[in-house]
């Protein structure tokens, strides 16, 4: 038993060392404010920059693997991945689920076609996915996608797509068999240039806008542009929806919330003292503490299985909930920590770290709802990895 | 990157849960419970000899492990164990055999080891007054006489097991440091009592010293390191019955709710029952992660093995006795009977919850490491 990755050699100092000095040179500085979690850039501005980031990345030859049929050397993968992730800029745009669909569905023609661009930073993709009236209940979609002639044309409604304002393409499922159900879906590339797409950019909870809402009016989609093959849309988008869930629980950052938390209650105040001596914060952070390396470990053991050929359906949806709940509970301990004062936001000057918090707080519903919300996933949990019945379907309701 | 067990460790669990079906089930343990004592001196003998107390033991003294990391060795031991809810010594005889191996004369190894090896040798750990791992909790006096130590006071709590031949005993010196002794029984000036306990499964003693002498070679070395060695060992090993036993509640938890019907459809049909399914999944997913991580990292000596250890220590128990109460709920009222086998692992868990510090403790703990930056 070992949790151990095999050392990057020393002989990687040089790639290593090459990179950071490439990243520094070619670092743009965003007026976007850098937040936690997935967020969306809001001026057209840092866009053009991060482009030009990723394509100079991309041009000196520091490629994701992720976005290429090609595997490059595991060492300098794992390097590229940590320095880029230190950067503190974004150098994925927008939401490339898609890469994970082409990879297991998708033609080589396909694949020779997104992968380039989209690692170059010249395409930016976006999913569409859910509808006003299809979240958890995803296979309700009513989105539809008609076949004429040599062309699908679409139209309907998604939200909660992401960086949809600024992308280029979208991965788009829609109804296009004439049954209900996950077998009418089917999983299709969609040009966002195309007429009749119409993206609002969608505010949320946080004040921030990090999705959007697409509207389609009559859009044309070539047929040549199916992932998989038509009515097989449920099957693609599920897996690469697993592979989104494995990689929310893996966001990590959970045993480095627990450190901020004890600087925080050394500098808040209970009672007349600091509130690291107080029992009661102080066995909060324990707990806190204690869940978020169990979160390391947890996905120690999925990585694990997944080397083994082990997963269950059940991983993933744990790997969730867990990273998801427990960013929730902590970002409150947080708020309570800081009193009266979580009460002031990022602008004002009384704000802890300009409102992090604060928005960490409001921000973490997300991870609870997005990618499948925390109830379906115990659905998921129970009915595939413990082989309990499955949820009776209700009468589907006629839309006015 | 390997977070699982090794095809040896796998067959050492197979054949330690055949040889438990045969001659230790969950249903042969239960008829024992209303005895004085529930310890088998031969089906323990049986047990060493498929390497209960060994795995800490060197091969020179009679002990072996199958891998080498007997840590997790013991931890799938521990989970067969906690899983038929065996009422033998298995953690103290591995906290006593793992700190003779480490802090141990060689006289005092050479004496002691093989005997525990063989099973032919039980021993028990006397921590403190309360049961509690503070060091203000430690109620037995050590002081220097003659050519040796006299020990007068009392340890709690103890876990016994009839004729236990050997007692690790924390001690507290005149200048208010921690001692170790190796205490043989019988001795003069020893007297226990059984304590009527909430665990029916195991029997725990109230063990009194007084005027307990004992020569200067049963000093154990390593002090407080030595009872710190001791309290981590005990953490892993006991989280590893823990996370056994929780695994096997679950499991026929959830086939009870897949066969009984109410309203004409199976209990686990039910939503409501059915994220409470997932929720005690994902808890006993997280107990297993947390154990489990906690072995590999004593037993390799990792850097973070102190707040490892804290980790399960502040997470396993409390979560085995959630797990319980759950289940027992889940069941409905068959689970409120004594015939039916959840109370009997609803009263491990309380007992389990307690020992070897309890999850508050072990909390402050992981906060204590964390202020001193070892918490990650």
């Amino acid at each position: 038993m070992d949790v151990l990755v095999p050392p990057i050699p020393d002989d990687y100092d040089e790639y290593r060392a090459t990179l950071k000095a490439f990243i520094a040179d070619h670092k743009p500085v965003l007026a976007w404010k850098q937040r936690t979690g997935l967020r969306g850039p809001d001026q057209a501005g840092d866009i053009a920059l991060l482009r030009g980031y990723v394509r100079d990345l991309y041009e000196a030859g520091y490629r994701l693997d992720r976005f290429s049929t090609e595997r490059s050397d595991p060492y300098e993968q794992r390097i590229l991945e940590q320095e880029l992730g230190a950067a503190g800029v974004a150098h994925v745009l927008g939401n490339p689920l898609v890469a994970g669909a082409l990879k297991h569905f998708g033609t080589d023609e396909q694949r020779a076609t997104y992968y380039p661009p989209m690692a170059r930073g010249d395409h930016i993709w976006t999913q569409l996915f859910s509808e006003p009236d299809a979240g958890s209940d995803l296979t309700s979609l009513q989105t539809r996608a008609t076949l004429v002639g040599d062309e699908y044309v679409v139209v309907g409604q998604k939200v909660w797509s992401t960086w949809a304002q600024w992308a280029d393409y979208g991965y788009l499922l829609a109804r296009t068999e004439p049954v209900d159900g996950a077998g009418g879906i089917t999983a299709l590339i969609l040009d966002m240039h195309s007429e009749g797409v119409d993206v609002r950019p969608l505010r949320e909870m946080t004040g921030t806008t990090d999705f959007n809402e697409v509207f389609f009016d009559d859009v044309r989609i070539p047929a040549a542009n199916v992932i998989g093959t038509p009515g097989e849309g449920w099957r693609v988008a599920g897996a690469s929806l697993a592979e989104e869930r494995t990689g929310v629980g893996s966001a990590g950052g959970g045993v480095d919330a627990a450190a901020r938390l004890i600087r925080l209650a050394r500098r808040s105040q209970r009672f007349g003292r600091p509130a690291i001596e107080d029992g009661a914060v102080r066995q909060q952070i324990g707990d806190l503490a204690a869940r978020a390396r169990i979160q390391r470990h947890l996905g120690q053991r999925i990585a694990t299985k997944a080397v083994k050929g082990q997963i269950t359906p059940a991983d993933a949806p744990i790997a969730k909930i867990w990273f998801s709940e427990l960013n929730l509970e902590t970002t409150e301990a947080a708020l309570a920590l800081l009193g009266a004062r979580s009460m002031a936001v990022e602008g004002d000057e009384l704000a802890e770290e300009d409102g992090r918090w604060q928005d960490a707080f409001l921000y973490a519903r997300a991870w609870t709802i997005a990618g499948g919300s925390n109830e379906i996933m115990r659905n998921l949990i129970a009915e595939r990895g413990l082989g309990l019945p499955r949820e009776p379907r209700g009468q589907p309701q006629s839309q006015s | 990157m390997d977070f699982g067990f090794s095809e040896d460790q796998e067959l050492l669990r197979a054949t330690t849960r055949r040889f438990l079906a045969e001659h230790q089930s969950l249903a042969q343990v239960r008829r024992s419970i209303e005895q004085p004592d529930v310890f088998d001196a031969g089906l323990w003998r049986l047990g060493a000899a498929l390497g209960w107390t060994a795995m800490l033991i060197p091969p020179e003294l009679e002990g072996g492990c199958v891998t080498e990391q007997p840590l997790v060795d013991l931890v799938v031991l521990g989970e067969e164990l906690g899983r038929v809810l065996n009422p033998g010594p298995f953690v103290p005889c591995n906290v006593v055999a793992g700190a003779l191996a480490r802090f141990g004369t060689e006289a005092q190894a050479r004496e002691h080891l093989p005997r525990l090896a063989s099973g032919e040798a039980t021993a028990a750990w006397c921590l403190s007054g309360d049961g509690s791992p503070e060091p203000g909790a430690v109620e037995v006096r050590a002081g220097p006489e003659d050519d040796g130590w006299r020990l007068d006071g009392v340890a709690r709590y103890v876990q016994v097991a009839a004729n236990a031949s050997l007692l690790l005993v924390v001690g507290k010196s005149p200048e208010g440091d921690v001692r170790n002794f190796l205490v043989p029984r019988p001795t003069a000036g020893l007297a226990e009592r059984t304590v009527s306990g909430l665990d029916v499964t195991r029997r725990f003693a109230e063990v009194r010293f007084d005027g307990v002498t004992v020569p200067a070679a049963n000093l154990l070395s390593g002090g407080q390191a030595a009872a710190d060695l001791c309290l981590s060992l005990a953490t892993v090993l006991q989280s590893a019955e823990s996370v056994g036993a929780a695994g096997l509640l679950f499991d026929e938890t959830v086939d009870y709710a897949k066969s009984r019907v109410q309203f004409g459809r199976t209990i686990g049909s039910f939503q409501a029952i059915k994220h409470r399914f997932a929720d005690l999944l994902i808890e006993l997913e997280a107990m297993r992660a947390a154990a489990y991580y906690a072995a590999l990292a004593l037993g390799d000596g990792l850097e973070d093995a102190a707040a490892a250890v804290a980790t399960a220590g502040a997470y396993v128990d409390d979560t085995f006795a959630h797990i319980c109460g759950e289940a027992l709920q889940l069941h409905g009222g068959i689970g409120f009977t004594w015939e039916h086998d959840a109370h009997l692992f609803t009263r491990r868990a309380k007992a389990n919850q307690v020992l070897y510090g309890d999850g508050a403790w072990h909390r402050e703990r992981l906060v204590r490491l964390s202020e001193m930056g070892l918490g990650d």
